[in-house]
């Protein structure tokens, strides 16, 4: 992450005889970079400054969201938004859904990675059925497992269960159930993506540290504890940032399994920006809540970076 | 011993994998049955290849017309995408310190803002340049992915010896002339890699259609998906068909680029 802040490598000193000064060709320089670099300028102020101060704005007002006027509220919105008993759930259901996945995922991925980092038959049949559910779309995942969970006998998981006797299950229908359910799905989906992250390290660590500490008598779980998991530390930091941050923002999958019910069990906050913001006029409030998730969103990534950092200085 | 504990993982993992990929299999084999046949057995065989399903659907839905949009919406973003984010990219190499620490901060930001916190007043600024529902107004949107390009393009834009650029100048190549013939061509494999991810999202973005798509004619494919499933609530080979309509250019796509996939995942995640 810092290596795009370091300055540029000095241009190597060059000895070829006519050419410009190097004050003119510094000169010329500043102004082609400018050149090449506005584009992405243009795209930073349109789509992230603008939008982001006005987000700000908003959120200090009462604004709807389409008329011209809007008066100034203070930080009334901000205190609104933690009485509002649909916003409160979708921020429960959130953070049931992050810790839920950064959890399960990262127990599931790292066995998983292990395994297919060994030799066997039909290894690479097996690396694809795994990583396939990240390639395609989480939405139209979302809404063929609305099918598998059919509440009816003719469910896929209902049949199943049916076959060793059990009566149908509505499972999205009751709260809990539903929320469980939303989180099956996502560790369905996203175990075998964080699989192949942490396999890409595993395949990085040079195969002479397991033979130096198999020479020093090491057991394979010694192996693993001494070797394996510190060298995989960075992979666990990025697999979780990306875990946590994903499942904050999450949207698609809850949204097109259980459209945010039963009730608001799990409704997500993104969804809530959504719908309070532009389909109920509430532009103000739903902008303290995208300010507040903003915040939210920006210290747990400082927060994990520094947590990762003191952890692989620990282990290495 | 080692082929003993080979075997047991293939016979561990094989019907593991098997249990992963039901809801495939499931949506696959459903679109040969019948709505009776469904009901009857969710999992079972079809009782023969009935492909009526998918002229059907065919007929029904627009689903080239959703394919084409698709396609305009990701062909224009990622080539966009691509060229700003590898220019940003290149500037900053010739560039000079205030500018590229500033350039490195306003990255940075973009990098930390969810799209969430941005999605009302955004949604206000498409509405006043008459570009909601429409989708010129999606590839606008797609564009913050240039900053995510721009991240992949500068680390490995380091790792190319700075001489190429500087020899080239030397026989007066102008800086444009430089990035079109030399930097461009060098830079191809992460343009590859980051064209292929950035795909994948554009491709299969459910939240900015649903939010900013209305009109049937300009859905994407996924969104028609969406949308679909109200028409065939009680149609479920349809809808089976129609998601393995849509899933199967997915499928191809994986295979041919699987290796991209994997690289652009790994390199992303570290830069991210």
């Amino acid at each position: 992450m810092g290596s795009t802040l370091a300055p540029p490598r000095p241009a190597p000193h060059l000895q070829s005889a006519p050419r410009p000064t190097r004050l003119q060709r510094l000169r010329r320089r500043g102004v082609e970079s400018y050149l090449f670099t506005l584009p992405v300028i243009v795209v930073f102020v349109v789509l992230f400054a603008i939008p982001l101060a006005q987000s700000f704005y908003y959120s200090l007002t009462d604004f709807n969201g389409y008329s011209t006027e809007a008066n100034f509220v203070g930080f009334e919105n901000y205190t609104t938004i933690w009485r509002d008993t649909s916003m409160l759930s979708a921020l429960g259901f959130t953070l049931v859904f992050t810790v839920g996945t950064t959890v399960a995922i990262t127990v599931l991925a790292i066995p998983l990675a292990l395994v297919l980092n060994r030799k066997f038959f039909g290894r690479n049949l097996v690396r694809s059925v795994f990583f396939f559910p990240s390639v395609v779309s989480v939405a139209i995942l979302g809404l063929v497992w609305g099918f598998i969970f059919a509440p009816l006998g003719t469910g896929v998981i209902n049949s199943i269960i049916g076959w060793f006797g059990a009566q149908p299950i509505a499972w999205l229908a009751e709260p809990d159930l539903a929320r469980i359910s939303v989180v099956v799905v996502a560790v369905w989906g996203g175990t075998g993506w964080h699989a192949v992250l942490y396999l890409a390290y595993l395949q990085a660590i040079p195969s002479e540290f397991y033979e130096a500490a198999s020479i020093d008598g090491a057991s394979r779980r010694q192996q693993f504890r001494y070797v394996t998991l510190p060298l995989l530390t960075p992979a666990i930091t990025v697999s979780q940032l990306l875990l946590i941050t994903g499942g904050l923002k999450v949207y698609d999958l809850p949204y097109t399994l259980t459209g945010g019910g039963p009730g608001f069990a799990t409704r997500t906050l993104t969804q809530s920006i959504i719908e309070n913001g532009i389909a109920q006029g509430e532009a103000g409030k739903a902008s303290a809540l995208s300010v507040v998730f903003f915040v939210a969103v920006g210290l747990i990534i400082v927060a994990q970076l520094a947590l990762s950092r003191r952890m692989e200085a620990r282990f290495s | 011993m080692k082929q003993l504990r080979s075997i047991l993982l293939s016979v561990v993992m094989l019907p593991l994998a098997g249990i992963v990929a039901i809801p495939f299999y499931y949506i696959l084999v459903n679109t040969l049955k019948t709505q009776p046949e469904i009901s009857a057995s969710p999992l079972g065989l079809p009782s023969g290849l009935d492909f009526s399903n998918y002229t059907e659907v065919f007929k029904a839905l627009p689903i080239w017309q959703s394919f084409l949009n698709t396609l305009y919406v990701g062909v224009v973003s990622i080539a966009l995408m691509l060229l700003i984010g590898s220019m940003a990219a290149y500037g900053m190499l010739i560039g000079q310190g205030r500018l590229t620490k500033f350039i490195g901060v306003i990255c940075l930001i973009a990098f930390l803002v969810p799209g969430q916190t941005t999605l009302i007043p955004l949604y206000r600024m498409l509405s006043g340049m008459y570009l909601v529902d429409t989708l010129e107004g999606l590839i606008v949107l797609y564009l913050a992915g240039s900053i995510f390009c721009y991240f992949l393009i500068i680390g490995y834009m380091r790792t190319i010896p700075m001489e190429l650029f500087e020899s080239a100048r030397i026989d007066g190549a102008s800086a444009f002339r430089i990035y079109r013939s030399i930097v461009l061509p060098l830079i191809r494999p992460i343009l590859v890699t980051v064209g292929v991810f950035q795909a994948m999202w554009v491709w299969n973005d459910f939240i900015t259609p649903n939010v900013f798509i209305n009109s049937p004619d300009k859905q994407t494919l996924v969104l028609q998906v969406y949308s679909a499933v109200g028409q065939f609530s009680t149609d479920w080979p349809a809808f089976m068909t129609l998601s393995v309509i849509v899933l199967a250019p997915l499928v191809v796509f994986f295979i041919v680029a699987q290796r991209h996939i994997v690289s652009g995942l790994v390199t992303g995640s570290v830069k991210g």
